[in-house]
């Protein structure tokens, strides 16, 4: 069964690059030494660790190394980012950022907003964009912190982070600018003495792009005010205490290393695949949208809801026909809420619950798509059959139901 | 998050999506009882129908010949569906004998249900309530007169307590009784309440205050502790040290107490239309009288209050209090 898996949850995780397994192998077998001790073999991984800190600084458009500080996760590095920068300027109190970003930066803002701070939260319009009006107007002269996403987890919408970072640093140089770009390094290109140059803290992880899980970036630009998060330890220059992850860190690098080196090719084979999943389900589904179409996307990513269904039956039958992908519906979430993102693109309440995401990497291949769009239809089509919003014969929404929406959801249907 | 299924449950799901012979997919055409339960807004939602043999002279021994639903939900909702309707048609009930299937019947015919799916099993026995309500009403048989106590109409009246699914109070207190529900948690997983925002759970009127009616208050798990005494208002030598400042005299603390109230808190009030006045400054209290539009707005002091302690705990001295008056 194994061999016939179609993965296509890679926003969720990837899997492991064999070359980047390979890497890491000396350092999880003879390698095994603290970085930080004086004997000869250490210096080996010590070594190790430098080069791989070259690596990450050079795919980030060679800036200089000692401004790549290793961490546990994305999530590790959003938190230090936020906690640090605020702990850093206790004048201020004013943090921006946006309805859509992940729970790693949502909830570290919320809970600095219940502790006193004053949090602007930028909604976004149906397509998933940033209104810059209105982003420029919710600058303040006590604003400490900007922290928006690059590529969103769950619809792919990329947000203007070149734009964004230079309208806040020459509003006030003084504003921290801080970006969560887990979704987007290694799929797209950023390069941090050019476009991005305005950016100040900038965090990922490595599990995103065939790396393993347990090994993250964060790059603080040097001069930004921003305390350490983790204390107890010299390492990475006193930024981020705690043993080295030698390993996991080398893996990382060489993920990151095979991801730039075929970046246009990969993305280009990626986006034309994912495109063509798009127009299949459009084409084939009727009473579908597909969520951050007319925004900027990241090339890998596809979200759509599929009206009058539920997302987790869509999983489970995907599921039992060896597709892995996910869903922003309620029941998927663990929460009884369904995605927030979804909910912040105003996608209308009969499709919210509705919604699959499937996101591509470079091990998925033509027969994997056409795989889905054979089983894909099938799926919704036996969910329509048992909802009570649906006529089966008709093969569209009853009349009750157009009623019971009322306020005229943006339905796409297969004319798109 | 992956959820873990019995293997019934799984079962009964794809037996249902794929129309296999013998499942209760559909809707009766002229039925002899309807029931819905749920919305497409809060994520389940489900219409069940049910025909009788009609008894020739007594409605109430009408006998319960077919079932069918069309749910929307997730593959556990699908599943007590199809469990309800399975229950129903073996038992062959009158509808009133049906009335005695509870959601925990739909949970052991499903061979179990996650914790957080509880919900589900819970629609399908409203919805039945429902139907049989519907029932009663055609075939002319008064339930309350034969003591059935038939609250499917009552979710919608009545005080609201939880927004996000629009559950009022008289049926969930309906329900911590029937499911013996003894905390927030299960109250979420049995009928969603306080699953969303979770605003409704410690608010007065909310779930929590619900539960301590209907079961008496529990004694508070944590021990309340005594109130600090109160600290000396004169900093130690050592904390005067470690603060890095020189003491300032009661002059000189005021003025800059009012100097960072000028230049940070009310610029940041008035673009509010609000303002602050200082009433007093006593040792490290800053006594505060809230203006403008800020005065009375019971939400925003407690913010506002915060705001001003923690600008002042910042820009003047970590001691500070800001006492409104």
């Amino acid at each position: 069964m194994d061999d016939k898996l179609v993965y296509v949850d890679n926003n969720a995780t990837t899997p492991v690059a064999p070359e980047v397994f390979e890497a890491m192998t000396p350092f999880l077998t003879t390698e095994y030494f603290n970085p930080s001790s004086m004997y000869e073999p250490a210096r080996r991984t010590a070594v190790a660790m430098a080069r791989a800190r070259e690596t990450v600084a050079r795919c980030l458009g060679g800036v200089a190394p000692n401004q790549i500080v290793f961490t546990s996760c994305a999530t590790e590095s959003n938190n230090a980012a936020i906690f640090g920068t605020v702990k850093a300027n206790p004048q201020r109190r004013h943090i921006l950022t946006t309805a859509v970003e992940h729970p790693a930066v949502l909830e570290v803002c919320k809970d600095l907003q219940r502790n006193g701070y004053d949090v602007t939260f930028l909604p976004v319009d149906g397509h998933g964009n940033l209104d810059l009006r209105q982003f420029i107007r919710a600058l303040r002269p006590d604003t400490l912190l900007v922290t928006i996403m690059h590529g969103n987890n769950e619809t792919g919408v990329i947000f203007p982070i070149e734009q964004l970072s230079r309208v806040t640093k020459e509003t006030d140089p003084s504003i921290v600018f801080h970006t969560d770009a887990t979704q987007t390094v290694g799929k797209l290109p950023i390069d941090l003495t050019d476009a991005f140059r305005h950016v100040d803290l900038l965090s990922f992880s490595g599990h995103k792009f065939h790396a393993p899980k347990g090994v993250g970036v964060l790059y603080i630009k040097r001069g930004t005010p921003c305390r350490p998060y983790m204390i107890g330890g010299h390492q990475e220059q006193g930024r981020r205490a705690g043993t080295e992850n030698v390993a996991f860190i080398v893996g990382l690098a060489k993920a990151m290393e095979l991801a730039f080196e075929n970046m246009e090719e990969d993305e280009a084979r990626i986006g034309a695949m994912r495109d063509r999943l798009e127009q299949a389900i459009l084409d084939q589904i009727p009473c579908v949208q597909v969520n951050g179409r007319g925004a900027p996307r990241l090339p890998n990513t596809l979200n759509v809801s599929c009206h009058y269904v539920e997302g987790e039956g869509m999983l489970y039958q995907l599921s039992d026909a060896g597709i892995c992908a996910s869903s922003g519906s309620a029941c998927t979430s663990g929460s009884l809420e369904p995605s927030h993102v979804l909910k912040a693109l105003n996608v209308p309440f009969t499709a919210v619950h509705g919604s699959i995401r499937f996101s591509l990497s470079r091990y998925n291949t033509d027969e994997e798509v056409d795989r889905i769009v054979d089983v894909f239809p099938k799926v919704v089509a036996n969910l329509r059959r048992l909802s009570p919003y649906w006529d089966a014969k008709k093969n569209a929404p009853r009349p009750d139901a157009e009623e019971l929406i009322g306020q005229n959801p943006s339905v796409s249907g297969a004319a798109g | 998050m992956a959820w873990q299924y019995s293997e019934k449950t799984k079962q009964l799901f794809m037996d249902a999506v794929h129309g296999k012979p013998g499942t209760h997919l559909g809707e009766i055409e002229n039925p002899d009882g309807f029931g819905e339960h749920g919305s497409i807004a809060c994520g389940d939602a489900m219409r069940f129908t049910f025909r009788v043999k009609r008894h020739p002279t007594d409605p109430t021994k009408d006998v319960i010949t077919e079932a069918r639903y069309l749910t929307f939900g997730c593959t556990s909702a699908i599943a007590s569906s199809e469990g309800l309707c399975t229950l129903i048609e073996r038992g062959r009930y009158t509808p009133i004998e049906a009335l005695k299937i509870t959601n925990k019947d739909i949970i052991e015919f499903l061979g179990g249900l996650p914790e957080q799916k509880i919900h589900c099993s819970v629609m399908g026995a409203e919805a039945l309530e429902a139907a049989v309500f519907n029932w009663a009403q055609r075939r002319g048989v008064d339930l309350k007169a034969l003591g059935i106590d038939i609250h499917a109409h009552e979710q919608e009246e009545g005080r609201i307590v939880c927004k996000c699914f629009s559950l009022t109070e008289p049926y969930l207190r309906r329900k911590i009784r029937e499911l013996n529900l003894r905390t927030i948690p299960e109250i979420t997983n049995a009928v969603k309440a306080g699953g969303a925002c979770m605003s409704c759970h410690h608010a007065p009127g909310g779930l929590q205050d619900l539960l301590d009616e209907i079961w008496g208050k529990q004694p508070s798990q944590l021990p309340v502790l005594p109130a600090a005494p109160p600290r000396p208002l004169e900093p130690s030598v050592e904390a005067r040290k470690s603060d890095g400042r020189t003491a300032l005299s009661p002059y000189q603390f005021a003025k800059r107490v009012e100097k960072v109230m000028d230049e940070y808190v009310r610029p940041m009030l008035r673009r509010d239309g609000g303002d602050v006045e200082i009433v007093d400054i006593k040792d490290h209290i800053v006594y505060c009288q809230l203006g403008g539009r800020c005065q009375g707005c019971a939400g925003a002091s407690q913010t506002l209050k915060m705001m001003i302690e923690r600008t002042l705990k910042d820009m003047v001295d970590e001691r500070i209090r800001v006492v409104e008056v």
